[in-house]
Protein backbone atom coordinates (compact mmCIF):
# COMPACT_ATOMS: atom_id res chain seq x y z
CA UNK A 1 0.00 0.00 0.00
CA UNK A 2 1.11 3.50 -0.72
CA UNK A 3 -0.35 5.03 2.42
CA UNK A 4 2.85 4.96 4.43
CA UNK A 5 4.66 7.09 1.91
CA UNK A 6 4.80 10.74 2.71
CA UNK A 7 3.18 13.19 0.35
CA UNK A 8 5.84 14.68 -1.89
CA UNK A 9 6.15 17.68 -4.11
CA UNK A 10 8.55 17.47 -7.05
CA UNK A 11 9.64 20.66 -8.78
CA UNK A 12 11.87 20.55 -11.83
CA UNK A 13 13.65 23.47 -13.48
CA UNK A 14 16.04 23.63 -16.42
CA UNK A 15 18.55 26.45 -16.60
CA UNK A 16 20.90 27.61 -19.30
CA UNK A 17 23.91 27.47 -17.02
CA UNK A 18 27.01 25.69 -15.95
CA UNK A 19 26.53 22.79 -13.56
CA UNK A 20 29.23 24.22 -11.35
CA UNK A 21 27.33 27.50 -10.91
CA UNK A 22 24.07 25.73 -10.08
CA UNK A 23 25.84 23.56 -7.52
CA UNK A 24 27.58 26.57 -5.96
CA UNK A 25 24.28 28.32 -5.31
CA UNK A 26 23.40 25.49 -2.92
CA UNK A 27 26.79 24.82 -1.42
CA UNK A 28 28.49 28.15 -0.83
CA UNK A 29 27.57 30.80 1.73
CA UNK A 30 27.32 33.63 -0.80
CA UNK A 31 25.46 31.40 -3.24
CA UNK A 32 22.89 30.17 -0.74
CA UNK A 33 22.27 33.64 0.69
CA UNK A 34 21.64 35.03 -2.78
CA UNK A 35 18.31 33.28 -3.27
CA UNK A 36 17.04 31.22 -0.33
CA UNK A 37 14.75 33.82 1.28
CA UNK A 38 11.84 33.09 1.53
CA UNK A 39 10.04 36.22 0.33
CA UNK A 40 10.35 38.95 2.95
CA UNK A 41 13.26 37.19 4.65
CA UNK A 42 16.96 36.90 4.09
CA UNK A 43 19.15 34.01 5.15
CA UNK A 44 22.32 34.91 7.05
CA UNK A 45 24.50 31.83 6.84
CA UNK A 46 26.64 31.09 9.91
CA UNK A 47 27.98 27.76 8.72
CA UNK A 48 27.76 25.84 5.48
CA UNK A 49 29.77 22.66 5.27
CA UNK A 50 28.76 20.84 2.10
CA UNK A 51 29.82 17.28 2.81
CA UNK A 52 28.06 14.26 4.27
CA UNK A 53 27.16 15.07 7.86
CA UNK A 54 28.15 18.73 7.43
CA UNK A 55 25.98 21.47 8.90
CA UNK A 56 24.04 24.27 7.31
CA UNK A 57 23.17 26.87 9.94
CA UNK A 58 21.50 30.12 9.11
CA UNK A 59 19.41 32.87 10.60
CA UNK A 60 16.10 33.58 8.88
CA UNK A 61 15.79 37.34 9.24
CA UNK A 62 12.70 39.41 8.39
CA UNK A 63 14.06 41.70 5.71
CA UNK A 64 11.31 44.13 4.76
CA UNK A 65 9.61 46.71 7.01
CA UNK A 66 6.29 44.96 6.35
CA UNK A 67 7.63 41.58 7.43
CA UNK A 68 9.31 43.03 10.52
CA UNK A 69 5.99 44.65 11.47
CA UNK A 70 4.12 41.46 10.69
CA UNK A 71 6.36 39.32 12.90
CA UNK A 72 5.96 41.86 15.69
CA UNK A 73 2.21 41.77 15.32
CA UNK A 74 2.26 37.97 15.56
CA UNK A 75 4.38 38.21 18.71
CA UNK A 76 7.30 36.52 16.95
CA UNK A 77 10.96 37.51 17.03
CA UNK A 78 12.18 39.10 13.76
CA UNK A 79 14.57 36.24 13.15
CA UNK A 80 15.08 32.65 14.10
CA UNK A 81 17.85 30.17 13.53
CA UNK A 82 17.60 27.06 11.42
CA UNK A 83 19.94 24.09 11.45
CA UNK A 84 20.07 21.55 8.67
CA UNK A 85 22.46 18.77 7.80
CA UNK A 86 23.77 17.44 4.54
CA UNK A 87 22.59 13.87 4.70
CA UNK A 88 23.93 13.23 1.21
CA UNK A 89 26.38 15.20 -0.85
CA UNK A 90 27.58 13.88 -4.20
CA UNK A 91 29.24 16.90 -5.77
CA UNK A 92 27.31 18.21 -8.78
CA UNK A 93 24.92 15.26 -8.75
CA UNK A 94 22.79 15.12 -5.68
CA UNK A 95 22.34 16.58 -2.26
CA UNK A 96 19.95 15.88 0.56
CA UNK A 97 19.37 18.51 3.22
CA UNK A 98 17.76 17.31 6.42
CA UNK A 99 15.94 19.67 8.74
CA UNK A 100 15.20 18.61 12.26
CA UNK A 101 11.65 19.62 13.08
CA UNK A 102 11.38 19.74 16.84
CA UNK A 103 9.34 22.87 17.41
CA UNK A 104 5.82 21.63 16.80
CA UNK A 105 3.77 21.29 19.95
CA UNK A 106 2.40 17.79 20.33
CA UNK A 107 4.41 16.37 17.44
CA UNK A 108 7.44 14.21 18.18
CA UNK A 109 10.67 15.51 16.68
CA UNK A 110 11.20 14.20 13.18
CA UNK A 111 13.27 14.92 10.11
CA UNK A 112 12.25 16.58 6.92
CA UNK A 113 14.33 16.21 3.76
CA UNK A 114 14.92 18.39 0.74
CA UNK A 115 16.38 16.28 -2.07
CA UNK A 116 18.04 18.01 -5.00
CA UNK A 117 19.22 16.19 -8.12
CA UNK A 118 21.37 17.86 -10.76
CA UNK A 119 21.72 16.72 -14.36
CA UNK A 120 23.73 18.49 -17.05
CA UNK A 121 23.06 18.00 -20.76
CA UNK A 122 23.76 20.12 -23.81
CA UNK A 123 24.77 23.29 -22.00
CA UNK A 124 21.74 23.10 -19.75
CA UNK A 125 21.25 21.97 -16.20
CA UNK A 126 18.11 20.29 -14.96
CA UNK A 127 17.54 20.58 -11.26
CA UNK A 128 14.90 18.49 -9.51
CA UNK A 129 13.82 19.46 -6.02
CA UNK A 130 11.81 16.89 -4.06
CA UNK A 131 10.05 18.10 -0.95
CA UNK A 132 8.13 16.41 1.80
CA UNK A 133 6.21 19.47 2.91
CA UNK A 134 4.26 18.24 5.90
CA UNK A 135 5.21 20.19 9.00
CA UNK A 136 8.17 21.75 7.26
CA UNK A 137 10.03 24.83 8.41
CA UNK A 138 8.28 26.91 5.78
CA UNK A 139 4.90 25.64 6.73
CA UNK A 140 5.30 26.83 10.27
CA UNK A 141 6.67 30.14 8.96
CA UNK A 142 3.66 30.54 6.69
CA UNK A 143 1.37 29.83 9.59
CA UNK A 144 3.09 32.49 11.65
CA UNK A 145 2.74 34.97 8.84
CA UNK A 146 -0.88 34.12 8.36
CA UNK A 147 -0.48 32.93 4.78
CA UNK A 148 -2.60 29.89 5.47
CA UNK A 149 -6.20 29.76 6.46
CA UNK A 150 -6.85 28.74 10.00
CA UNK A 151 -6.85 24.98 9.78
CA UNK A 152 -9.32 22.88 11.69
CA UNK A 153 -8.27 22.52 15.27
CA UNK A 154 -8.91 19.58 17.48
CA UNK A 155 -8.79 19.14 21.19
CA UNK A 156 -5.68 17.50 22.64
CA UNK A 157 -7.38 14.55 24.24
CA UNK A 158 -7.47 12.68 20.94
CA UNK A 159 -3.73 12.79 20.43
CA UNK B 1 -1.99 21.06 22.54
CA UNK B 2 -4.14 21.28 19.45
CA UNK B 3 -4.51 18.83 16.59
CA UNK B 4 -4.82 20.15 13.07
CA UNK B 5 -5.58 18.37 9.80
CA UNK B 6 -1.91 17.48 9.39
CA UNK B 7 -1.71 15.87 12.77
CA UNK B 8 -4.93 13.97 12.10
CA UNK B 9 -3.25 12.52 9.01
CA UNK B 10 0.17 12.05 10.60
CA UNK B 11 -0.88 8.60 11.77
CA UNK B 12 -0.35 5.87 9.13
CA UNK B 13 -3.40 3.89 10.26
CA UNK B 14 -5.60 6.96 9.81
CA UNK B 15 -4.19 7.51 6.33
CA UNK B 16 -5.13 3.92 5.49
CA UNK B 17 -8.63 4.51 6.78
CA UNK B 18 -8.95 7.62 4.61
CA UNK B 19 -7.78 5.64 1.58
CA UNK B 20 -10.23 2.85 2.32
CA UNK B 21 -13.05 5.41 2.50
CA UNK B 22 -12.22 6.60 -1.01
CA UNK B 23 -14.21 3.56 -2.14
CA UNK B 24 -17.35 5.24 -0.77
CA UNK B 25 -19.65 5.16 2.22
CA UNK B 26 -19.21 2.02 4.30
CA UNK B 27 -19.47 0.33 7.67
CA UNK B 28 -16.61 -0.09 10.13
CA UNK B 29 -16.14 -3.75 9.19
CA UNK B 30 -15.55 -2.83 5.56
CA UNK B 31 -13.11 -0.09 6.56
CA UNK B 32 -11.14 -2.64 8.59
CA UNK B 33 -11.05 -5.11 5.69
CA UNK B 34 -10.17 -2.56 3.00
CA UNK B 35 -7.53 -0.82 5.08
CA UNK B 36 -6.00 -4.10 6.20
CA UNK B 37 -5.80 -2.84 9.77
CA UNK B 38 -6.58 -4.30 13.13
CA UNK B 39 -10.09 -3.93 14.52
CA UNK B 40 -8.84 -2.52 17.79
CA UNK B 41 -8.62 1.23 17.86
CA UNK B 42 -10.48 1.72 14.61
CA UNK B 43 -13.39 3.54 16.23
CA UNK B 44 -10.99 5.83 18.07
CA UNK B 45 -9.27 6.65 14.76
CA UNK B 46 -12.63 7.24 13.09
CA UNK B 47 -13.60 9.57 15.91
CA UNK B 48 -10.37 11.57 15.52
CA UNK B 49 -10.91 11.78 11.77
CA UNK B 50 -14.47 12.96 12.18
CA UNK B 51 -13.47 15.54 14.83
CA UNK B 52 -10.91 16.86 12.34
CA UNK B 53 -13.66 17.08 9.73
CA UNK B 54 -12.41 14.34 7.42
CA UNK B 55 -15.16 11.81 8.04
CA UNK B 56 -18.89 11.92 8.53
CA UNK B 57 -21.10 9.24 10.08
CA UNK B 58 -24.81 8.63 9.55
CA UNK B 59 -26.92 5.93 11.13
CA UNK B 60 -28.87 3.68 8.78
CA UNK B 61 -31.07 1.45 10.86
CA UNK B 62 -28.67 -0.63 12.96
CA UNK B 63 -25.73 0.29 10.78
CA UNK B 64 -23.43 3.25 11.06
CA UNK B 65 -22.09 4.42 7.72
CA UNK B 66 -18.85 6.36 7.40
CA UNK B 67 -17.90 8.59 4.46
CA UNK B 68 -15.28 11.20 3.53
CA UNK B 69 -15.98 14.93 3.65
CA UNK B 70 -14.38 17.41 1.27
CA UNK B 71 -13.60 20.32 3.63
CA UNK B 72 -10.17 19.44 5.05
CA UNK B 73 -8.98 18.16 1.68
CA UNK B 74 -9.73 21.56 0.20
CA UNK B 75 -7.72 23.14 3.02
CA UNK B 76 -4.82 20.78 2.34
CA UNK B 77 -5.01 21.62 -1.32
CA UNK B 78 -4.99 25.34 -0.55
CA UNK B 79 -2.01 24.88 1.73
CA UNK B 80 -0.11 22.88 -0.90
CA UNK B 81 -0.74 25.68 -3.38
CA UNK B 82 0.80 28.18 -0.94
CA UNK B 83 3.75 25.91 -0.34
CA UNK B 84 4.29 25.39 -4.05
CA UNK B 85 4.05 29.15 -4.64
CA UNK B 86 6.74 29.72 -2.02
CA UNK B 87 9.07 27.31 -3.81
CA UNK B 88 8.19 28.71 -7.23
CA UNK B 89 9.18 32.18 -6.00
CA UNK B 90 12.30 30.76 -4.40
CA UNK B 91 13.37 29.06 -7.63
CA UNK B 92 12.70 32.25 -9.57
CA UNK B 93 15.20 33.96 -7.29
CA UNK B 94 17.51 30.99 -7.86
CA UNK B 95 17.32 31.60 -11.60
CA UNK B 96 17.94 35.33 -11.16
CA UNK B 97 20.97 34.58 -8.96
CA UNK B 98 22.23 32.20 -11.61
CA UNK B 99 21.90 34.84 -14.31
CA UNK B 100 23.84 37.34 -12.19
CA UNK B 101 26.57 34.70 -11.83
CA UNK B 102 26.59 34.07 -15.59
CA UNK B 103 26.80 37.77 -16.27
CA UNK B 104 29.74 38.14 -13.94
CA UNK B 105 31.74 35.35 -15.56
CA UNK B 106 30.94 36.78 -19.03
CA UNK B 107 32.15 40.21 -17.92
CA UNK B 108 35.31 38.63 -16.58
CA UNK B 109 36.07 36.79 -19.82
CA UNK B 110 35.46 39.99 -21.82
CA UNK B 111 38.06 41.83 -19.79
CA UNK B 112 40.63 39.12 -20.44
Amino acid sequence: MSTDKKAKIVIERTYQAKLEDVWDLWTTKAGFESWWGPQGFRADVAELDARVGGALRYEMVADTPEMVANMKKMGQPPSHSVTSRFRECQPRERLVLTNIIDFLPGVAAYENDIVVDFRAAGGKVTMTVTLAPMHSEEFSAMQREGFTSQLTKLDARFG
Amino acid sequence: MQLDVFQALADPTRRRIVEALLAGEQQVGDVVLRAGIHQSGVSRHLRILSEAGFVSMRPDGQRRLYALKAGPFQELDEWLRNYRALWDARLERFEAALQRKNQKSKDRSKRK
